[in-house]
């Protein structure tokens, strides 16, 4: 832990209510007064719709008109972020609406035309930022509820510290949607007279929205340090799905973890951002927390959640930007909108903006899931390590642009204790077999390969995303051999449970906004899955899920193998998508298009490579804009030691403009390019399928498709999939 | 109270089974029994989806804690419940 390198914030951008970057959000802090007004930016159907939200200012940037409200805030925040500075080259982005407002419009109205939806998808928010950044590496979306952006801060510090990235943009953005707004109401979570975080009349949250952004790296150049990001600590209840554990106690190992991580004591540190979030539960579990950690020595501690509303995924940007703000400037930001503490939590917050010198800050962001995320900053040291000479001027990185490698690339290889997949076959004996007879394996997964895997009454409210997921992960957890859960749950999901959100805006529409169902909005959060593996299988480990496309499952192994890198036991990665009649088709359209529609999934318990027998797995890379290029540059050194390389060609991507894969095509004779969507179908996560399939082929030595099998004398397959951009993984044995 | 048990009880054991997708046959929910935290495993969850159910099915709110105590104390309560705050019927 001494050896690793200091992640520095070279940059940070914001926009909450009352702030439109960072300068007018220092000004707020110094004369906190807080804006709740009802929405201007939802329709208002119903007297309900009239409550209290924290809504950005969002000037118009002009090119971005026409894109979801969400993907605008994150511009704005990203574009202050990186400022003139160097461009990053890579992303890792928090966010849970993504496109949502946009569909619920299109919904309402009726529209079918899937152009109307073009940006429904979580990732379509980090792709806009990569696009408008040029970034060529990893473009990673955490969907984690409310803590993602914090979730997406520990992981950017854990891809800076394995050598992955020269400058990680990193952060959230989410913005208001009537599916929360309405999902939050309807759980009786949402304050009417706006939120009072602490206060003994507490009666829920504001709804909020905005984008918090930092930029990170850990050799700045040419920019001055602001902070350092000390450490980071993840953790999940495994208690509820929506509620907090009583105790704190998923709290308490998150601020612990991030206290080890920054090698720090509880006294170092002198202030803490509460996720405060007015609710009745969360404020008196987190306040029991604080205690156990903190003990007498309580720092001095505020919720700002007064003053911005809770902007969901975006919380934890804003508030790290906050945090870094209170830091920098010897600032103790005021506990807003309190006016009667409740002196039976046992904390002090600070009543109002208070000067006071700092060295050390923590800042907490919980979610549903029980999922919770802890990050501490530290001052900048006087003169950063080693005073920054610049090595390169301008925004082009030489590092990046040449294709230079950074030196850590290249994760070590992960040992399969257990691999498992669904496919409209059953499981995974059914599905090989199914391809040894050169049958496909396309459609949608039978109910009865999936549907006894957990308690009736423990699956009674879930729908088929949640339910096929338990399958998976029950089965690798059952065939590892491992008695305790796993040390890391990770979790990929293109699309989320989409039933959920379709059920959730139908009975919502239908009665004018006024009623829908809570257990549909608490289903639709796309780390609900995840959630419910921990609960089923007692895991309080860091809990993370990934909605990043055809991608989902590379980011989620790349989570597990950092989290495996830097000292977890085992890691669970699972990545699945559910086919949902009415709302696939709009989303992905030239998916649902194909002759069968298909769904299912895979899952992998992970170890370190111990030396006993059996497949591994490693996550290769991810490359976008020329970084693709240079992805299968970088990999024509490896080739030639795979006896194939597995191709995944999602249905409406034109390879013969995708340079990327012209490039392949020089460095390979065609008959080593092996396709695998038209056996085995297509949806976004069956590229985890094909990885499990070829974990029995390396076993096998013998690949079951195209055509005739493949003989395998390597054991060792290259599985690239393709889309907006390239991912790289190899299964070996 | 055997003798006339309120119409509305075997209606709302039927909504509550059908809602929450409990293994249960309707019949043989005990109308006299707590409906939270006794043994038909009913959570917080399926309680504010009970909340909306009725405020949509019946037109009346349960909008705090105390009233959440009285109506769901069993179907026997609920049906009072909704039988004294019931808006008046048209027909």
């Amino acid at each position: 832990m001494s050896a690793r390198p200091p992640v520095y914030v070279t940059g940070m951008g914001v926009i909450c209510a009352g702030a439109n970057h960072v300068g007018e959000l220092r000004d707020l802090l110094a004369h906190p007064v807080a804006h709740f007004h009802p929405p201007t930016v939802l329709p208002i159907k119903h007297p309900s719709g009239e409550l209290p939200v924290a809504q950005a200012a969002l000037i118009e940037a002009g090119e971005a008109a026409g894109l979801p409200r969400t993907h605008r805030l994150a511009l704005m925040a990203a574009r202050e972020a990186v400022g003139a500075g160097p461009l990053p080259d890579a992303i890792v982005l928090g966010s849970t609406t993504g496109g949502i407002a946009a569909t619920e419009s299109a919904l309402e109205v009726g529209i079918t035309s899937p152009e109307a939806f073009r940006c429904h998808g979580l990732d379509t928010v980090a792709l806009h930022l990569a696009k408008a950044f040029g970034v060529r590496g990893p473009v990673i979306t955490i969907s984690t509820a409310c803590s993602s952006a914090a979730v997406a801060l520990s992981v950017a510090a854990a891809l800076l510290r394995a050598g992955l990235a020269w400058r990680v943009l990193a952060g959230g953005a989410d913005s208001l949607s009537r599916l929360t707004f309405h999902g939050f109401r309807q759980l009786q979570l949402v304050a009417t007279n706006g939120c009072m975080p602490l206060d003994a009349n507490r009666a829920g949250m504001t709804v909020g929205e905005g984008a918090g952004f930092l930029v990170l790296e850990t050799a700045p150049d040419e920019r001055p340090v602001l902070a350092v990001l000390a450490g980071t600590g993840l953790s999940c209840d495994a208690y509820h799905v929506t509620r907090p554990h009583p105790e704190g106690k998923g709290a308490v190992l998150a601020m612990r973890r991030a206290l080890a991580d920054a090698g720090l004591e509880p006294r170092a540190i002198g202030y803490v951002n509460l996720h405060g979030t007015g609710t009745p539960d969360n404020d008196a579990a987190e306040a029991r927390a604080m205690k156990q950690v903190f003990s007498d020595a309580q720092p001095a501690l505020s919720s700002t959640k007064g003053l911005t509303g809770h902007a969901l995924a975006a919380a934890g940007g804003i508030e790290a930007v906050i945090s870094i703000l209170a830091l920098r400037d010897g600032l103790l930001p005021a506990n807003t909108g309190l006016e009667t503490l409740d002196a039976s939590l046992g904390i002090s917050p600070v009543r109002a903006p208070t000067q006071a010198p700092l060295s050390a800050v923590l800042s907490n962001s919980f979610g549903f899931g029980g999922n919770n995320a802890c990050v501490i900053f530290e001052k900048a040291p006087p003169s950063p390590s080693p005073h920054p000479s610049p090595r390169y001027a301008g925004r082009e990185d030489p590092r990046a642009t040449t294709g230079e490698v950074p030196p850590g690339s290249g994760l070590p290889a992960l040992r399969i204790a257990a691999s498992a997949c669904l496919t409209a076959r059953g499981g995974r004996d059914e599905t090989w077999n199914a391809l040894l007879s050169r049958e496909s394996t396309a459609g949608l997964v039978p109910d009865a390969a999936f549907s006894k895997a957990a308690p009736a009454t423990f699956v009674r409210r879930l729908k088929r995303l949640p339910r096929l997921m338990l399958a998976l992960a029950q089965t690798v957890q059952t065939a590892s051999g491992w008695t305790t859960p796993p040390e890391t749950i990770a979790v990929g999901t293109a699309w989320g449970p989409l039933a959920e959100t379709q059920e959730f805006l139908r009975k919502l529409f239908e009665s004018g906004d006024q009623f829908s169902s809570p257990m549909d909005f608490i289903g639709s959060v796309h780390n609900a899955p995840a959630g419910q593996i921990a609960l089923l299988l007692g895991s309080q480990a860091p809990n993370l899920t990934c909605s990043a496309g055809e991608r989902s499952f590379s980011q989620v192994l790349l989570c597990g193998s950092l989290h495996i890198a830097s000292g977890a036991g085992s890691a669970l990665v699972v990545a699945a998508e559910a086919f949902e009649p009415r709302l696939s088709p709009l989303f992905e359209p030239e998916v649902a298009g194909t002759p069968l529609v298909s769904d299912g999934g895979a899952a992998f318990f992970l170890v370190p490579d111990d030396g006993a027998p059996g497949a591994r797995l490693r996550w290769l890379g991810e490359g976008g804009n020329d970084g693709a290029v240079a992805l299968v540059d970088r990999l024509a050194g490896v080739i030639p030691h795979h006896d194939a390389v597995v191709v995944g060609i999602p249905a409406g991507h034109t390879l013969a403009k995708d340079p990327a894969y012209a490039r392949l095509s020089q460095l390979l004779p065609p008959a080593t390019i092996v396709t695998y969507r038209d056996q085995l179908g297509q949806h976004a996560s069956v590229g985890a399928t094909a990885a499990a399939i070829a974990v029995r082929a390396v076993a096998e030595g013998r690949l079951p498709f195209p055509d005739v099998p493949i003989a395998l004398p390597h054991r060792r397959l290259l599985l690239l999939e393709f889309g907006p951009r390239l991912t790289a993984i190899e299964v070996f044995a | 109270m055997t003798a006339q048990t309120d119409p509305l009880v075997p209606e709302l054991a039927r909504k509550l089974v059908d809602t929450l997708g409990l293994d249960l046959v309707p019949e043989t929910v005990d109308p006299a029994a707590p409906l939270f935290g006794a043994g038909l495993g009913i959570d917080s969850i399926d309680l504010l989806e009970l909340v909306v159910l009725i405020e949509k099915d019946y037109g009346v709110k349960i909008d705090n804690r105390a009233a959440g105590v009285e109506a769901f104390a069993s179907l026997n309560a609920l049906a009072a419940f909704i039988r004294q705050r019931r808006p008046a019927s048209p027909v």
